[in-house]
């Protein structure tokens, strides 16, 4: 059967996207800005394009609660300029948030960056979401204080659903201060030397903010602090005599390069820049995947890689592989007690996006089937599971 | 109506007779939790050993369709862990082995039934703690934590147990065997784990959490100031907040909460002052020396009457003794006491204590406030005396201002759950499209509602009962835990 190209829908309200759900007979694509298009399963089989990128902007920004709330297609790009003037961030560094990715779109694609060490990844920072379910159902979770237990967290739901739970409308989020300043040691070396060097600062007190080791000849192991204007600079200096020989400051723009590799290494899409569309890694795969942070390291190294980022102390790596490594790289994953996912891949290759699937997945499939009992919602994303 | 003589049988099956409690001398220390209002003894009291056994229990409990409540150590402030009638309760406690503490991966790998502060003693020979420390540590369990997300006076800067918690084995409702979540933060679709996380015990058991461990900090530094008003105390914590840093803790104490948590403990508060804020910083030494000069410097600007800072572990207990002696020490000063637990967006604290405040004065009924500054958890304790005949009154106050929290954009709670007690109150804070959503979360768990069913949601039934008044905990009494 052959379909007709999928229409374009672009709500710009709330209430606009629930129009657009209960309106729009068929299969929903759920889409942002299109930065993460690409990951996880192929869709298939759809007949209209549900994108979020006209519902965007600032609802409430109260600098004195440090929360703000937006609307769900809001660039985190943008959103950072914004509440920047007030000195206050997201504390999320996902590669992909210069190149326009969205507020919701992080969300479902469950991101993170560096700064997860110590700030969590993007389900730790929502406090709040409002969502439309298949049947064109509004549903708020959470609100806009901090601390709050009142109800089901279906903000955690949403988060890693890459569409195919609901299309998330608005999200709060809690806010963190920017810091006085940062800084970044590099210690050049493979990346069994990075893990051990990570052994030794996850033990000291030193309160590392990102830890991750870049691939390279011979790689590099980055760490990042932050602090205070007038004190930093002593941490910085007990860093370095912790990293030993040849450990030394580096610029801040070692950060853009780990977020050009962790979107597929150099090469075309792959630069960092602020582009927008997929980061296709030419002749390959990029997968996420994620570890005990001790069992990391070996597992990294076992892989046909041909660029890495690892952070060390969070146990979660990006990886770039041949084409037709994706399967055994999910292969060796599973038998390291991990978990992985397929991001990026050249458009024409086909290959599994998950790994073994998790013994929750008949709990997975029993929620599908209470929210989207028609399947209407990003149909492929969890190809082969459901 | 007693349950079924062959049902009985067959969780003496699972179980074997010694674990299977069906005296009402006996299940009646499992009528009700913290919440000590409600009231409801148990048919059967089930104490499994492992996780299969628990397995094997749920399965018993969906062949028949038994209801079942999940107990740890029953501290939980909002009948979460209430009996329901014909119906079992399954408790966890002597599933509580520290199973693996993982140094170098920095967790811990536990069964429900441990307590939240052996988490850390397990830890702390090795430089690293749990970081959630509701003030009940001592005695509730992580599965309890689990369940209802609990917090501590230090979850302003470290976060929630959801923040903690990496993966958990779970017996879902129908006896299967599950894990949410994994060995990092990385996970393989909708995270399901945090779905668990704070569901008050509806959506399953879980039967082993594996939780991240932080490092120990290198340097505290804690300090006690007094201020001319509750105002000025909110002024200095805005102002704390502004200047970009992130205190371990905040928290604050009213004249009347003072007046009794001194004359409990005599931990050095001033009598005379209208308000009292602690705050704590942690960090790195030269981190932490630098933003304490700033925090004492804002203290100071706004009109600080009088500052101490603690010079030694002992003077800090002892500053934390004094606060956490707050809300068992209101039986000091009042006969009958409720806890509330909303919370409002920090910025709007002062206006709700006025608002507080002015309710408090028409119903001549007297509330004193202790709270975290930080994250705007009040804790009003309503204060009444059943013997004068208050009671209705003090609960209808109690129920205006968790909803009044709510209609300041906040949440009827903050840490201690809907539970029994507020489920009546949802419909302030959710639509009816919200709570209907929520129902089908829950049916996919558990679509023959057994498991904790009433909890949570509003029913008829439920929400035409009146509450009886809050009595303290038994271990509370026995001083074993103190009311944060
Ligand atoms: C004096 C005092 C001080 C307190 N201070 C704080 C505080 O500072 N911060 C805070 O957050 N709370 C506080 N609490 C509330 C309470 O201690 C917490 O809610 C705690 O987490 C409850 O743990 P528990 O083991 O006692 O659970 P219980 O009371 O036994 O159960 C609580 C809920 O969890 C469910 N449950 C228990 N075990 C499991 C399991 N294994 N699987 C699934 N569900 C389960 C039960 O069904 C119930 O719904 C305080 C309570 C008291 C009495």
């Amino acid at each position: 059967m052959t379909r007709a190209a999928p229409t374009t829908l672009r709500p710009t309200t709330p209430r606009e996207v629930r129009d657009a759900v209960l309106d729009t007979p068929g299969r929903l694509a759920v889409a942002g800005a299109g930065t993460a298009a690409d990951w996880a399963g192929r869709l298939h089989d759809i007949d209209a394009r549900l994108e979020t990128t006209g519902l965007t902007g600032v609802i409430a920004h109260n600098p004195g609660d440090m929360t703000v709330s937006v609307h769900a297609g809001t660039p985190l790009r943008d959103l950072a300029t914004e509440i920047g003037t007030h000195q206050q961030r997201v504390a999320l560094d996902a590669a992909r948030v210069g190149r326009g990715a969205t507020v919701g779109g992080l969300v479902a694609t469950a991101d993170a960056g560096p700064s997860a060490l110590v700030y969590g990844s993007v389900r730790d920072l929502v406090i709040g979401t409002t969502t439309v379910l298949a049947d064109g159902t509004m549903v708020r979770s959470g609100g806009h204080v901090i601390k709050n237990v009142a109800g089901y967290d279906m903000a955690k739901l949403l988060h890693g659903s890459y569409g195919t739970l609901g299309v998330l409308v608005e999200v709060v989020l809690r806010l963190h201060p920017v810091p006085k300043a940062t800084a970044t040691v590099a210690v050049e070396g493979p990346l069994q030397a990075a893990a051990e060097h990570t052994a030794r600062l996850v033990q000291s007190p030193l309160e590392p903010i990102a830890c991750e080791w870049v691939s390279g000849d011979p790689g590099r192991l980055l760490v990042r602090l932050e602090g205070g204007e007038s004190t930093l600079h002593l941490r910085v200096a007990r860093l370095v005599e912790l990293l030993g020989d040849g450990a030394h400051e580096v610029d801040e723009s070692v950060w853009d390069e780990h977020a050009a590799l962790t979107a597929g290494g150099p090469g075309p899409g792959g630069d960092g820049g602020d582009t927008g569309g997929p980061a296709v890694a030419p002749d390959g795969a990029v997968l996420r995947i994620g570890a005990a942070p001790t069992r990391l390291a070996p597992l990294v190294a076992e892989l046909p890689a041909t660029a890495v980022t690892a952070g060390l102390g969070t146990g979660v790596a990006t990886v770039t592989v041949p084409g037709a490594a994706v399967a055994e790289t999910h292969d060796a994953v599973a038998a390291a007690h991990g978990t992985s996912a397929l991001r990026s891949r050249s458009a024409d290759l086909d290959a599994p996006a998950w790994g073994p699937a998790p013994s929750g997945l008949p709990l997975l499939k029993a929620i599908k089937n209470r929210l989207d009992p028609d399947g209407r919602l990003s149909p492929g994303r969890f190809d082969p599971w459901m | 109506m007693p349950l079924d003589r062959r049902i009985v049988d067959e969780f003496v099956g699972v179980l074997g007779a010694a674990d299977v409690l069906s005296d009402p001398i006996r299940t009646r220390t499992y009528e009700c939790d913290g919440l000590t209002g409600y009231r409801v003894v148990p048919e059967l009291v089930l104490l499994p050993r492992t996780a299969e056994a628990v397995a094997g229990c749920v399965k018993v409990c969906a062949r028949h369709g038994v209801p079942f409540v999940a107990r740890g150590a029953g501290t939980g402030l909002s009948g979460g862990a209430l009996p329901v009638a014909d119906g079992v309760v399954i408790g966890l406690n002597r599933l509580n082995r520290v199973l693996e503490v993982d140094v170098e991966n920095r967790r811990a790998v536990l069964e429900p039934g441990v307590t939240n502060l052996e988490i850390t003693a397990a830890a702390s020979p090795f430089g690293l703690y749990y970081a959630p420390d509701p003030s009940s540590q001592q005695v509730c369990t992580i599965g309890g934590n689990v369940a209802e997300n609990s917090g501590g006076a230090h979850c302003l800067k470290y976060g929630f147990t959801t923040n903690h918690v990496l993966s958990l084995e779970v017996v879902l409702p129908d006896g299967s065997l599950v894990t949410l979540g994994g060995d990092s933060a990385e996970q393989q679709g909708p995270d399901l784990r945090g779905v668990f996380l704070g569901s008050e015990g509806t959506l399953g058991i879980t039967t082993k959490i594996t939780v991240r461990l932080l490092r120990t900090p290198e340097t505290m530094r804690t300090l006690l100031a007094d201020f001319p008003s509750v105002a000025a105390g909110g002024q200095v914590v805005s102002d704390i907040v502004s200047a970009g840093i992130v205190p371990a803790a905040v928290e604050m104490m009213d004249a009347l909460a003072i007046e009794a948590a001194e004359g409990a403990t005599g931990a050095g508060y001033s009598l005379d002052t209208p308000a009292a804020l602690v705050v704590e910083l942690d960090g790195t030494a030269e981190e932490c020396d630098d933003q304490f000069e700033q925090v004492k410097a804002i203290c100071d600007k706004h009109g600080c009457t009088r500052l101490h800072i603690a010079g030694s572990p002992e003077e800090r207990a002892n500053i934390w003794r004094g606060r956490k002696a707050a809300f068992a020490a209101v039986g000091r000063i009042s006969p009958d006491y409720i806890v509330q637990d909303g919370v409002v967006p920090r910025t709007r604290l002062s206006e709700v204590l006025d608002k507080i405040a002015e309710m408090a004065d028409e119903s001549g009924i007297r509330v004193a406030n202790v709270f975290h500054a930080g994250d705007g958890n009040l804790h009003p304790l309503v204060l009444y005396s059943e013997a004068n005949g208050e009671a209705e009154q003090a609960e209808t106050l109690s129920s205006r201002i968790a909803e009044l929290c709510v209609e300041m954009g906040g949440s009827l709670s903050g840490e201690h759950g809907i539970g029994t007690d507020k489920a009546c109150s949802m419909p302030r804070m959710f639509g009816e499209e919200d709570l209907e959503a929520f129902h089908r979360v829950r049916a996919a768990f558990d679509p023959d509602d057994i498991c904790n069913p009433g909890k949570l949601f509003p029913t008829p039934r439920l929400c035409g009962e009146r509450p009886g008044k809050y009595r303290p905990h038994p271990l509370e009494e026995h001083g074993a835990i103190e009311r944060l």
